[in-house]
């Protein structure tokens, strides 16, 4: 299955606006998500609840992975975004 | 996880922040409302609130299951005393964007300790049996059986 390994660029780690964003844009990409924190936890990258719970931190490895034909493209836009200060309001 | 070690979040919830049957005019009235009760218990200066009706047109801090966490902006920070959470109660509930808050779990923290919070907080909704209790509390002491830190997420030392 494809997967990327990213490190979290937002200041305030993976919280309420980043992991909004991010959430969102995985609930969008066409493709299931899972993204998986340091620590081994996996969550659907679709639900923010999910994504919350793992309290992610800035500078924290996490790595998403996708199935199916789009796998590859929506990695790449939703690593851009981990990969991305989010949290600059 | 972070190494993060955040009392749990019953810690940070004074009895008097826990109110269960309010009724707000509209979002931006339950995002006051749960401001004010934060600045009751003096964990924020007055311009946090202003933060919080920021971050909310910025993006919604809805997250499912009837819940929505008003919090400050990052610039907002500067603006948080202590860290705090208060939960405030909609029963009649309270239109967020098209979506139905009954419950407004506001946070005020200060460097990273709201990462810890929320995870803490996403762990008790992520299981849709205590959110409907959540949902459905009538008595403080419900509130904060389920914001008791539990052993088996990790969070007690």
């Amino acid at each position: 299955m494809p997967e990327r390994t990213v490190t979290v660029a937002s200041r305030v780690g993976l919280h309420a606006r980043p992991a909004s964003l991010f959430s969102q844009a995985a609930a969008k990409c066409g493709v299931p998500v899972t993204l998986t924190s340091a620590g081994g936890k996996t969550v659907n990258a679709a639900s923010i609840l999910g994504v919350l719970s793992l309290g992610i931190g800035h500078g924290e490895v996490v790595t998403i992975k996708a199935d199916g034909d789009d796998a590859e493209t929506a990695l790449d836009s939703l690593a851009e975004l981990l990969n991305t200060d989010l949290d600059t309001a | 996880m972070t190494e993060e070690t955040a009392p749990g979040l019953s810690a940070l919830l004074a009895e008097s922040s826990i109110r269960l049957d309010l009724t707000a005019t509209d979002q931006e009235d339950a995002i006051r409302q749960t401001g004010a009760a934060l600045l009751e218990v003096d964990a924020i200066d007055v311009a946090y609130i202003d933060a919080m009706l920021e971050r909310e047109k910025s993006i919604s801090t809805f997250v499912g299951e009837g819940v929505a966490i008003p919090h400050g902006t990052l610039a907002g920070k500067d603006s948080v005393k202590k860290d705090a959470i208060v939960v405030l109660r909609f029963p009649d509930g309270v239109d967020w964007d098209g979506n139905d808050v009954r419950v407004c779990v506001g946070i005020a923290a200060r460097g990273n300790g709201h990462i810890a919070l929320l995870s803490q907080l996403a762990i008790v909704l992520l299981d849709p049996d205590k959110a409907a209790v959540l949902r459905a509390a009538t008595t403080s002491a419900e509130v904060y059986e389920l914001l008791k830190p539990d052993p088996q997420d990790g969070y007690s030392p």
